[in-house]
């Protein structure tokens, strides 16, 4: 009987173990850390397309990073700098152009469904102008990289400093949907804080301070 | 040295040791053992594993389409505007995060306030964000539309078009000229209809002397830093009389011993009550209220034949045209006499301007009274009522319920708009155009910084519809400006929306040569009890008495908070038999009494203001557990108004009334008071430090502190920030506590929870008396944390929530505090608040106004004082991002900037140029508790008290 307990026990303490060690790779968590969080977004964009294949630099769209303590989500109006041109994916914009030449006829508007969605918000019409009987609606992404309430962040210093976004963001160009690669947890800055206060960012030396409230106010 | 006291109970029995906690913390309840202890920490272990066992909350981002110019998610913007909260038209910079307003900050560049602003200004942004603020237009206090209210008001209207003095609007003082000319160009419609303006705190009698003496009905402008005499006749100009932050710079101004060419200011206040002003006083005399008129007259007969008696002629006449006489006497003759000191001193011209005066007050009470009589009398078919609640705030106003068309634009649902027929509410003005000119040539501009929250309209765009052209307001006010400025108007109207002012010509009143008033009738002292009504620095007339921070700010003189009171004197008091609480009878008022020192034996105070139907929401402030006690007194409100209790005299409102005698009830109320909170010890030790001005004059600059055996804990290598305080500019206004409280998300936990010793203010001001309770001496001292080098919190804390920065900050960490309050025990400023509860979050509305930059503190956490670091770090990043130092004066924290006085002073003290640097050397500094050796970063400049004493009058 007792030893029949003894064995539950032992067996739940095992399973338990094995989670924490699994947490190592990257799978189960501790609770809190959003390690490798990768939601859905409601438009599929793709960093890996924009900021590796097409290499538009990241303060394009994150434009506030520099000025701000936030880098802050593009708003709309930005993608359309490109996307008012730029309707569906170059390949099958290609596609229907040498289509239409060879059928001698204007070329057919395309639009991709994701881009659709992104019309959609700004309540733009097939010829993407405004549409007054619609009304704009503004995108609600998810946020991935979420600090708590106690902690302030400020991404001015960090680029001032000479910190490329994918010390903290991981390789971003090469991400399909955007996954958070580092675990944000306080060790982790603090320990880059006191590395680079040794070994300055990339040379130039930095001061970066470990003072409590540098983060907590 | 001296003895100082904050109650009179300390000064009979020593400091209240005992009282630090309410509650005992050696006894342990009943009805708790081990097997109850195991149960609770079992389950408490089990839920709190439940609750870590979930991932984060989703969160959801939503950018703007298109993002306006200029704005930046996280960065603020400041706008410039002008301040509403009473007539003294301040400057205000509002700063705005991500589309709302979260603090309104003084405009240094204003030529009015000059950087400063008071508590009721700094509270008056929670009213953009008032829940119960009107949303609609109400018809007989039915909800309905804007057109319905309209057609509706037009139909009444246009049958008294051709009705003869059948109109009238009422207003409070209107310093818009916008505002103004569109009520005239309303009236023209109606037959002899009149605009009439009034003060619910009143200086009539002023206007009406200067009418007398000048010809012109006009306020002067009074320069307090070209004084070198200033002679107050009850007028509490520190505190809440017509403009007090303007008054506050220019007084400080003529009193920094540091910066004033000599001689300082001398200032004498002639008084009944203990009043702001006459805290600072070099000289107090305390009068009786019926006396003071007469002094008025002595004064007057003394400068007029230029012999003089008394110290104070003397000194008048050897400053002329340096010194200035005021007076808040309600009574047109003696205000004459005023003029005519001031005249025979030329003063005129001088500290006095009046040919820029002010249009702060413009009330004329005569009419007032006027309108009141015809209301009773039936005359009136329609009044409009914006910016005034007379059925509140004057006696009589209950006649207003006579008239048979009452329409009100109240923000909210005040005493006048419960009794009006249509209420078009007001926007607030953060969401309004506007402008203002507090004085001449002076015209400040207000511009929304946010969309409207409701469905509102701004009453000059009320009456354009009404009077048959509709146009938006911003039209309107550009409109009034062009034709003011016709050549090249829009870099014009760009600069001044930039500036928030523009200079403008000013009006000159055509001033005729100074008549001599006839002598008024001497009245004949009649050795009785007098009624004194005025208004404190926080609640004024109670225009902003839905405000809770301003209910919860303690009175700048007896710390009480959330109620009125009658003060009276310790003699008196002593004599009746009355204690503090005591609910005494004044002229069929009740109110529980406070004693209080330095007023006058046979006067009875009692503050306007309070017991407004506003209030009446405070029935949930605070925490609800099963110990609780309500905030709201047996009338369901907070406090008794005490304004029906003036009277019409010769036509001026007047707030002293004779004959009250006070009556015990035997009854009792307790008061929230928090005078005894917090003490820093023993009344002997030297927390407030004076300094003549011929000790100041061969002092020594202050050196460093003493020097240690040990090597420095910290070495400070990049910045020391450190703070200092002049306690001789300081005149306890208490601006900054609420500029903390709104900077720092502090919140308002109600009288009950005062009451047990647990006000959340960061900040708080320190009153502390000495010399006999009579006529004591004052000194305020603004207290918070002292970032000490060697902290008593820091090494008590047994998580390290609490440990010191490379700056000289004592951190604050609310992540790591468990709630031992180890550290609040062993802190000897008592400087640290505990959040005893989830202090009321829940309204969502009201919760918009948080700054976002500053955590919310939730319950079981310590905090205080941080230096405002969020300011330091938001300097700090800017200055990294520009790639250059911070500067000195860059960093400001929250009080020091909305201290009308300049008496903070905040800076890095490892820049020896830093003016923090400088005043830390200066001959003044001393720190508080040095003898310790907690080496406090904060560095306290001594009063400079020129012994003349008090006497009786």
């Amino acid at each position: 009987m007792h030893s029949r307990i003894l064995t539950v026990v032992l067996v739940i303490a095992l399973g338990f173990t094995l989670a924490l060690l699994g947490s190592r790779s990257g799978r189960v968590h501790l609770p809190g850390n959003q390690q490798d969080y990768e939601p859905v977004q409601p438009i599929a964009y793709s960093h890996r397309l924009h900021a590796g294949e097409l290499q538009v630099p990241c303060l394009y769209c994150h434009f506030a990073a520099e000025q701000s303590r936030h880098a802050g989500i593009p708003p709309a109006s930005v993608c359309m700098n490109c996307h008012r041109l730029v309707t569906a994916p170059l390949g099958a914009l290609h596609a229907e152009e040498e289509l239409a030449q060879k059928e001698k006829r204007p070329p057919r508007p395309l639009v991709s469904a994701e881009l659709r969605k992104l019309y959609d918000a700004l309540a733009l019409n097939a010829k993407l102008e405004s549409d007054p009987a619609r009304t704009p609606r503004p995108i609600a992404w998810t946020r991935i990289h979420q600090l708590p309430d106690f902690v302030y962040f400020d991404h001015r210093a960090h680029l001032r400093a000479g910190v490329e976004c994918q010390r903290c963001h991981g390789p971003v160009e090469s991400m399909e949907r955007v996954r958070q690669v580092a675990d944000l947890s306080m060790g982790w800055c603090v320990n880059c804080h006191r590395e680079v206060n040794r070994t300055g960012v990339y040379g130039p030396a930095v001061r970066a301070s470990i003072d409590c409230s540098t983060c907590h106010y | 040295m001296q003895h100082y006291w904050k109650s009179l109970e300390e000064r009979e029995h020593g400091a209240l040791a005992e009282g630090e906690f309410p509650e005992n913390p050696l006894q342990t309840p009943a009805g708790r053992n081990r097997r109850g202890f195991l149960k609770a920490a079992g389950f408490s272990f089990a839920s709190a594993v439940l609750a870590g066992c979930r991932r984060a909350p989703v969160g959801k981002a939503a950018p703007n389409l298109v993002q306006p110019e200029g704005i930046l998610p996280g960065r603020a913007v400041y706008y410039a505007s002008t301040c509403t909260a009473c007539p003294a038209g301040c400057g205000l910079l509002v700063k705005t995060r991500d589309g709302r307003p979260i603090k309104l900050e003084g405009n240094p560049e204003h030529p009015v306030s000059r950087g400063g602003l008071c508590a009721v200004g700094q509270a008056s942004i929670l009213g953009l964000y008032d829940r119960l603020r009107l949303k609609q237009p109400l018809a007989g206090g039915k909800a309905v539309t804007w057109d319905e209210a309209d057609r509706a008001i037009l139909a009444r209207l246009d049958s008294l078009r051709s009705l003869p003095g059948a109109v009238r609007f009422l207003t409070g003082t209107i310093t818009s000229p916008t505002v103004a000319w569109a009520i005239g160009q309303f009236l023209k419609g109606f037959r002899e209809a009149q605009h009439i303006q009034y003060d619910a705190l009143s200086s009539s009698a002023i206007l009406d002397a200067h009418q007398r003496t000048h010809g012109v009905r006009v306020l002067p402008r009074y320069r307090f830093e070209k004084a070198e005499v200033i002679v107050s006749f009850d007028a509490d100009f520190l505190g809440a009389w017509i403009s007090p932050v303007e008054f506050t710079a220019g007084y400080s101004a003529a009193r920094n011993p540091e910066l004033t060419t000599p001689p300082l200011a001398w200032h004498a206040q002639i008084e009944s009550r203990m009043s702001l002003t006459g805290s600072k006083a070099d000289r107090r005399i305390i009068a009786a209220p019926d006396e003071i008129d007469g002094l008025v007259a002595r004064l007057a007969g003394e400068i007029e034949s230029g012999r003089p008696e008394g110290e104070l002629a003397r000194r008048l006449l050897a400053a002329r045209g340096r010194s200035l006489v005021l007076s808040a006497s309600q009574d047109p003759a003696t205000q004459a006499l005023v003029n005519q000191i001031n005249h025979r001193l030329g003063n005129y011209g001088a500290t006095i301007d009046l040919d820029q005066p002010s249009y702060q007050r413009r009330g004329n009470d005569r009419d007032a009274e006027n309108l009141l009589r015809e209301a009773d009398a039936g005359k009136i078919a329609a009044l409009f009522v914006a910016g005034a609640n007379p059925v509140y705030d004057l006696p009589g106003g209950e006649a207003v319920r006579k008239v048979p068309l009452v329409v009100s634009f109240a923000e909210r649902l005040d005493e006048t708009a419960a009794i009006a027929h249509y209420v078009c509410p007001d926007r607030h003005a953060l969401e309004s155009w506007g402008d203002a000119e507090p004085v001449s040539g002076v015209t400040g501009i207000l511009q929304p910084v946010i969309q409207p929250l409701g469905g509102t309209r701004q009453l000059v765009e009320t009456l354009a519809v009404w009077a048959g052209a509709p146009r938006p307001a911003c039209e309107i006010v550009r409109e009034r400006w062009r034709e003011q400025h016709p050549d090249d108007f829009e870099n014009f109207w760009e600069a001044t929306l930039e500036r928030g002012f523009a200079a403008r010509e000013p009006k000159q009143p055509q001033a005729r040569a100074f008549v001599s008033p006839q002598p008024p009738r001497q009245n004949t002292s009649q050795a009785g009890w007098s009624l004194v009504l005025y208004p404190t620095p926080g609640m004024l007339d109670g225009r902003h008495a839905y405000n809770p921070w301003l209910h919860e700010l303690p009175d700048p003189i007896t710390k009480v908070t959330w109620d009125n009171y009658a003060s009276l004197a310790p003699g008196a008091a002593g004599k009746l038999g009355i204690t503090d609480g005591d609910v005494i009878r004044v002229a069929g008022l009740e109110l529980p009494a406070v004693i209080q020192p330095g007023q006058h034996e046979r006067t009875v105070a009692v503050a306007l203001g309070y017991g407004s139907r506003l209030s009446e929401r405070f029935a949930q402030a605070g925490p609800e557990w099963i110990e609780a006690l309500p905030t709201l007194g047996p009338n369901g409100r907070i406090g008794w108004n005490a304004a029906p209790l003036a009277r019409f005299e010769n036509g001026s409102l007047r707030y002293v009334r004779a004959g009250v005698e006070p009556v015990k009830t035997g009854r009792r109320w307790e008061l929230a008071r928090t005078q005894d909170h917090h003490s820093l010890g023993s009344p002997r030790r030297p927390i407030i430090q004076e300094i003549s001005p011929e000790e100041f004059a061969t002092a020594r600059p202050a050196g460093d502190p003493r020097e240690e055996l040990w090597p420095p804990d910290h070495p400070f290598t990049g910045h020391r920030w450190a703070m200092t305080v002049d306690l001789n500019a300081c005149t306890g206004c208490s601006a900054c506590v609420i500029a903390c409280q709104v900077e720092n998300n502090t919140p308002v936990v109600g009288k009950d929870e005062v009451r047990r010793k647990r006000e959340m203010h960061w900040m708080r001001i320190d009153r502390y008396y000495s010399g006999p309770p009579e006529a004591p001496e004052v000194a305020h001292q603004p207290m918070f944390c002292q970032q000490c080098e060697h902290a008593g919190c820091e090494t008590v804390c047994p998580v390290l929530a609490t440990v010191h920065s490379e700056e000289g900050l004592n951190q604050q960490v609310y992540n790591r505090c468990v709630g031992t309050r180890y550290c609040a025990n062993n802190c000897a400023y008592k400087a640290r608040r505990f959040n005893w509860f989830e202090y009321a979050r829940q309204d969502r509305l009201a919760n918009l106004v948080l700054n976002p930059d500053v955590t919310v503190r939730s319950r079981g956490v310590m905090e205080k004082c941080t230096f405002c670091v969020q300011r330091i770090q938001e300097a700090k990043m800017e200055a990294r991002r520009l790639g250059r130092a911070v500067r000195d004066g860059e960093v400001q924290t929250a009080c020091q900037q909305s201290c009308p006085a300049g008496a903070i002073v905040f800076g890095d003290l490892n820049d020896p140029k830093s003016r923090v640097a400088q005043l830390m050397r200066s001959g003044r500094r001393y720190r508080v508790l040095e003898e310790i050796n907690s080496r406090p970063s904060v560095g306290y400049l001594k009063v400079v008290r020129r012994r003349g004493g008090q006497r009786h009058g």
